[in-house]
């Protein structure tokens, strides 16, 4: 059949002219409603937690965000988020810090270097690591990786390092900061790679080729022409698995321990504002209780938006940046 | 609260929704959920009951404090704590009673390979390991309560509840009896301010932490550290003797506090006086909540009149001591009160 024949079809016919104007009145409908909708649950959301967290607000005030408490038994009820946001921190920031490199090494991998017949199979492999269900994760930190990283890295690391704070005394048990790093990390690094991959794929052939043709070795090649090209799409992808590790509740409950302390070792308790909210919410004995709960929650959410805001503002710069000959594809 | 259960909610209907529509037309489906603590009882009873009544019992174990969140927010018929409700709790369960209905002990766990089960324990060590004061197997205050008993020098690893939890409560009602520091420093509750140790999820989450930790501590409720095979201690009570959380000693400290709280039901039982020398200090009543006007007001009445009488049958083999005729009156009394 050919391209003519059909564009009569559709035009002979008035009726059907008519179905397409009343076909796009709807598309603009839904779509402005779907949009507004998302508007609207936003506004809705951040009302209720600021209405829910609002006893506690009103007790605390601004200084529950870094005031370092948490006791929860009757008469001696005192809030506060500081080791929250210090753990919250920490965890997420060097899950980032090991996930990143692995995931850009990754995806170089499956776009320029590797062997044609591995990419689909390894590329399925990585993704599949983002499927995994996050308590499942859980359960392997507290029995397989807890018990590896107690019995042999951390004594290992800090005989090694034990000079720098971070590599203190091995925790007590499997269960600590530097276990919720690595489950965390293990958990965003197929975000981060399977993004990097499409950036890296969408390099145009011919800068690539450009590049090669005048003699540049493949290393040269990426360092000139593929990280300048995907450092926009990179840098949010970065930040998109970085809110990942941040939001991550029920995994790092399971593995980090517990404890309202700053320690600068690794090895030790700790926890997150999620895995806070995660282990205390249910079952919570006091209003106030609740209240700080949810106190928590909010500054979750003020935490998460300014990564998104912040995510936002990195790509448009890097855009600018890069000028007009490199960012033919848009994705910066 | 009940805002925060709607999700819980919706999930709990479908899945009700999902029950009755598998059952057959004439059963009635009553869902419980909370405690983990007296699970294995109340999994006894589905069968039973089902015979007796028709009834279908469903209930979750996911643990005291989720259960009176979700009988708060009326997401289920009747909700399973080992706490007794706050006044908090109370108040925004909007006219919910507490019934004493399970009779049991928390076992204090250790790891130490090689070395034999019931090691002996008091509560002043107790309370000053878990703050942090005593750090090694052998130190003198452990092995004067073990003597000829050869203790390793391993560093003590403590791991307690990282949830809200009934186990907890009943465990730091204890430290708080035996131990002045502990009370004012620490004092008692479903979840506390650990000054030192690891936090699991659930008994599971801290029987982990435990058997996979030589020289680790931690506690649990009894039938669930037998059933995972875990050391535990003999406690020492107050009449100098140590005792073993089994149906003995359970009986032995049910026997000091018999009569309830008139407007809450509660009902202590740890560290009982001189007096009950049989008693094991650890022990603890575990209830149910139920809202007094319910729509199965009628169901709910009959089920919980079975459950405190024959229902007790079920207990002993699970480590539940049948709870004494003073308390079982009382709880009678109060099953009257739920009206439709």
């Amino acid at each position: 059949m050919s391209a003519a024949d059909f564009s009569t079809d559709v035009s002979a016919a008035p009726l059907g002219g008519r179905r397409i104007r009343l076909g796009d009145l709807l598309l603009q409908l839904v779509a402005g409603l779907a949009a507004l909708a998302s508007v609207v649950l936003v506004g809705l959301i951040v009302w209720k937690v600021i209405a829910g967290a609002w006893p506690s607000i009103d007790t605390f005030g601004l200084s529950f965000v870094w005031h370092i408490a948490w006791n929860p038994v009757l008469g001696h009820e005192l809030y506060g988020a500081g080791s929250f946001l210090f753990g919250t921190a920490i965890t997420s920031l060097l899950a980032l810090a090991l996930a990143a490199p692995l995931a850009i090494g990754i995806a170089l991998y499956l776009t320029e270097l590797s062997p044609r017949f591995l990419r689909g199979p390894v590329t399925a492999l990585v993704e599949t690591l983002a499927a995994i269900p996050s308590v499942v994760m859980g359960l392997w930190g507290i029995l397989v990786l807890g018990p590896l990283l107690h019995d042999h890295v951390e004594p290992a690391l800090h005989s090694a390092l034990g000079f720098i704070p971070l590599f203190g005394e091995p925790s007590p048990s499997g269960s600590s900061i530097f276990t919720a790093v690595i489950v965390l990390a293990i958990m965003i690094l197929p975000i981060v790679a399977s993004i990097t991959r499409e950036l890296f794929l969408g390099v145009p052939r011919e800068l690539r080729e450009g590049a090669l043709a005048m003699g540049t070795t493949r290393w040269e090649m990426i360092q000139g022409v593929v990280f300048p090209y995907a450092r926009g799409g990179i840098a949010a992808a970065l930040i998109l698995g970085l809110g990942r590790a941040i939001g991550e509740a029920i995994a790092v409950t399971q593995v980090i321990g517990g404890g309202v302390f700053i320690h600068w070792s690794l090895f030790s308790t700790g926890d997150t504002l999620a895995s806070k909210i995660a282990a205390s919410y249910q079952g919570a004995t006091t209003k106030i209780q609740v209240a700080s709960l949810i106190y928590l929650g909010l500054i979750l959410l003020v935490f998460s938006l300014l990564m998104n805001v912040a995510a936002q503002w990195i790509v448009r710069r890097v855009a600018r940046r890069q000028g007009v000959g490199t960012n033919r594809g848009g994705l910066g | 609260m009940p805002k925060t259960g709607i999700f819980i909610a919706a999930v709990v209907a479908a899945l009700a929704v999902a029950g009755a529509a598998t059952a057959k037309p004439s059963d009635t489906v009553i869902q419980g959920a909370g405690s983990t603590f007296v699970a294995p009882l109340v999994a006894q009873w589905v069968s039973p009951l089902g015979s007796a009544y028709g009834y279908s019992l469903q209930y979750s174990g996911i643990g005291s404090g989720g259960g009176v969140s979700a009988v708060t927010a009326r997401t289920v018929d009747f909700g399973a704590s080992d706490a007794p409700l706050t006044a908090d709790q109370f108040s925004a369960c909007k006219g919910c009673v507490q019934i004493p209905w399970a009779l049991s002990a928390t076992a204090v766990l250790y790891n130490l390979p090689g070395v034999k089960n019931l090691l002996h324990m008091d509560g002043p060590t107790l309370a000053k390991i878990f703050m942090g004061q005593i750090t090694s197997w052998n130190d003198p205050a452990i092995k004067k309560l073990n003597k000829g008993v050869a203790l390793p020098d391993t560093k003590i690893a403590i791991a307690h509840r990282s949830d809200n939890s009934g186990t907890t409560y009943n465990f730091t009602d204890y430290l708080s009896a035996v131990s002045p520091a502990w009370k004012s420093q620490l004092g008692k509750g479903v979840a506390v301010n650990w000054p030192v140790g690891t936090g699991g999820r659930g008994s599971s989450g801290v029987a982990a932490i435990v058997s996979q930790t030589p020289g680790a501590i931690g506690y649990a409720d009894v039938a669930y550290s037998l059933a995972n095979h875990l050391k535990f201690f003999a406690m020492k009570n107050r009449a100098g003797k140590f005792a073993t959380p089994g149906l003995k000693g359970i009986l032995g400290a049910a026997s000091s506090d018999v009569k309830p709280d008139p407007k809450t039901n509660e009902l202590s039982i740890v560290n009982p006086p001189t007096k009950f020398k049989l008693a094991y200090p650890i022990s603890t009543y575990t209830y149910v909540i139920v809202p007094t006007s319910s729509p199965k007001a009628a169901e709910l009445r009959k089920f919980l009149f079975w459950a405190v009488t024959k229902g007790q049958s079920y207990g002993p083999k699970l480590l539940f001591q049948p709870i004494p005729r003073p308390v079982l009156v009382v709880a009678e009394k109060t099953i009257t009160k739920i009206k439709g």
